[in-house]
């Protein structure tokens, strides 16, 4: 159930960048793809269990499993930063296609 | 080994900061840094066996490095070295060199590790680093270039990161080998965004307008190895697991022929090299056993190729078929178009003669109908006319654009081509060379009865954003059924 609303989230993201016809937008809609992904990698790791493994008094209980956490831990940072530096891009662009229109900032930038 | 390996791998990146410190020292940091890695990878020629590194315990780093890193590792040494010469006099500020550092870093990382999210974290910061040099001149069309390919790359990562979560969850562990014995779904997600990143069959199409429109060092850097970093892990995952094989192969073959498809009809200089590197990684992908040899020589010719494009004084072919041009560019012009076209002498021919002998027996015909669309395509080049001494005005202005630093750049690509040679020299054979020699004649002949008149122009409707991400979505279901088919034959 639960994965089904994650790929659900992934899903609503990827058609949100094809047909959202503002740079923003489908920035945003990238957005909510990447968080489906990070949810579907908390998903993975809590098949085995829910607690945190860190070191306690507590003896076999079903711990979650920390390398996908790990990983995707990594994974958000890059995602931030590649977020960052595109919506610093879309500001540039703004200056001269103040509606943001892909299809109107893709005519006016191809040969 | 494993120290210097690390040490190597670790100082590009630490170097690349350090540049961005002390400004002055930019170039001569950035060129060091391009001959250590030289001297690495002809160090990984002299190694027997090859290196397996684990860091960290089971769940940490793996690295495997052999002669095929070697291979990609030294063409990325020579282009970067190429492009940090031919920028040497331009006066690029310190940082670009940084820039350039840290993508020859990450593109170094993906060619020696051999895990999931290792692959994922050089493959990423490939996105930014190229993204920040494609946008150097700062003006609206390359930020909206540069957007348009980190949105794509990092739509495709984003796929990639579900794939590599099923390997994980099939194996508990991230590495390659994990691709055998996963669900068919994980190997679909994976390879969609590998194709993606390397350029490959239909969704490779966002490389033509960014390779295009860079500035030449940049488009030389990104054709001559960046795409080579979503390659190098199909041909890795190729040659490690048999049953992927064929399906790396297949798209070799397709993209091979888009590639060639497009750049025949191409009337313009650098879409036509952009077009032609597409067609190229594929020739790398049909036969992954000698995909090294054949990216070396590849990185070289069309780095070199770019950069001279850049020098022309058009893009459009007409208007250089009307303008003669100074011998020595046009002889560099012709060595490198004839490399590639696999002309003996130059390691171009050598690449094509070991491509062709690791076919399978259904990929000749679409290979060798992709060997002579090269031949016309590259005829374009070396029919264009040239003149021994110039026009006073045109010697001037040309005086002026061409630096003593883009003849040393020549020098070294076009030497390497040449150099190169001596990796595949039992290559010379009467029967090897009459083969190519007939494919470049064929070539020559259909482009002056045929293709040099065509006005046809290919639409590029394909190309907009909005179907680039599109595609995807479609290619998803072609990998997932072409995995899916081939699993249930096997059981």
């Amino acid at each position: 159930m639960l994965e089904a609303f994650v790929f659900a989230t992934i899903l609503c993201g990827f058609f949100g960048i094809i047909f959202k016809k503002n740079l923003v937008m489908k920035i945003i809609s990238m957005d909510i793809m990447s968080t489906g992904i990070i949810a579907y990698y908390v998903l993975v790791a809590s098949r085995d269990g829910l607690f945190t493994p860190i070191v306690s008094n507590k003896d076999n209980v079903a711990y979650a499993d920390p390398v996908p956490q790990a990983v995707i831990l990594t994974a958000i940072v890059i995602g931030f930063s590649i977020q960052a530096l595109m919506l610093v891009g879309v500001m540039k662009l703004a200056n001269n296609n103040p509606t943001l229109e892909t299809s109107a900032i893709e005519e006016n930038n191809t040969p | 080994m494993t120290e210097i390996t690390i040490i190597w791998l670790a100082l590009s990146f630490f170097v690349g900061f350090i540049i961005y410190l002390l400004p002055k020292l930019d170039r001569y940091f950035a060129l060091a840094i391009a001959l250590v890695s030289a001297a690495y990878s002809v160090s990984l020629f002299l190694m027997r066996s090859p290196l397996n590194i684990q860091l960290l315990d089971n769940f940490g780093v793996t690295l495997t490095i052999d002669r095929l890193s070697g291979f990609f590792i030294l063409t990325n040494a020579l282009v970067t070295a190429a492009v940090v010469v031919y920028c040497w006099q331009t006066g690029k500020t310190s940082y670009f060199y940084m820039q350039t550092i840290i993508l020859h870093g990450s593109v170094n990382a993906t060619f020696i590790c051999a895990d999931f999210i290792s692959l994922y974290v050089a493959l990423e910061v490939i996105s930014i680093a190229s993204f920040l040099l494609i946008t150097y001149p700062r003006t609206d069309r390359a930020i909206w270039v540069g957007l348009r390919y980190l949105f794509v790359s990092n739509t495709a990562m984003l796929f990639y990161l579900v794939g590599a979560v099923l390997v994980y969850q099939a194996h508990h562990s991230f590495s390659y080998a994990g691709l055998r014995g996963s669900p068919p779904e994980a190997v679909a997600l994976i390879f969609l965004g590998l194709l993606v990143k390397g350029g490959i069959f239909v969704s490779g199409l966002w490389l033509p307008l960014t390779h295009s429109e860079s500035e030449s060092p940049v488009s030389a850097m990104l054709s001559g190895v960046v795409v080579k970093a979503g390659v190098f892990p199909l041909v890795r995952c190729a040659l490690l697991l048999e049953e992927i094989d064929p399906v790396v192969r297949f798209f070799g073959v397709c993209t091979a022929l888009l590639g060639v498809g497009y750049a025949v009809f191409e009337k313009d200089t650098k879409r036509m090299l952009a077009f032609h590197t597409i067609s190229q990684l594929g020739f790398v992908l049909a036969a992954p056993v000698v995909g090294g040899f054949y990216a070396l020589t590849h990185g070289l010719v069309k780095s070199a190729l770019f950069l001279i494009a850049g020098i022309l004084h058009s893009r459009n072919f007409k208007q250089l078929q009307q303008q003669p041009i100074s011998n020595k560019l046009w002889i560099a012009l012709v060595i490198a178009s004839f490399s590639i076209s696999g002309f003996p002498l130059l390691s171009g021919f050598g690449a094509k003669v070991l491509t062709s002998k690791n076919l399978l027996p259904w990929q000749v015909i679409g290979m060798n109908l992709a060997a002579l669309g090269t031949a016309v395509s590259f005829a374009k080049f070396i029919f264009l006319p040239h003149h021994k001494e110039m026009e006073k005005r045109d010697n001037r202005e040309i005086g002026k654009k061409i630096q003593p630093g883009f003849w040393w750049a020549m020098v070294i690509l076009l030497g390497g081509l040449v150099g190169a040679n001596v990796f595949y020299y039992q290559a010379y054979t009467l029967q090897n060379t009459l083969k190519p020699l007939a494919t470049i004649v064929l070539g020559w002949l259909a482009y002056l009865l045929i293709f040099k008149k065509s006005v046809i122009k290919l639409p590029r409707a394909i190309e907009q954003f909005d179907h680039l991400i599109g595609v995807m979505s479609l290619m998803l279901i072609l990998l997932f059924w072409i995995v899916w088919t081939r699993a249930t034959i096997s059981i």
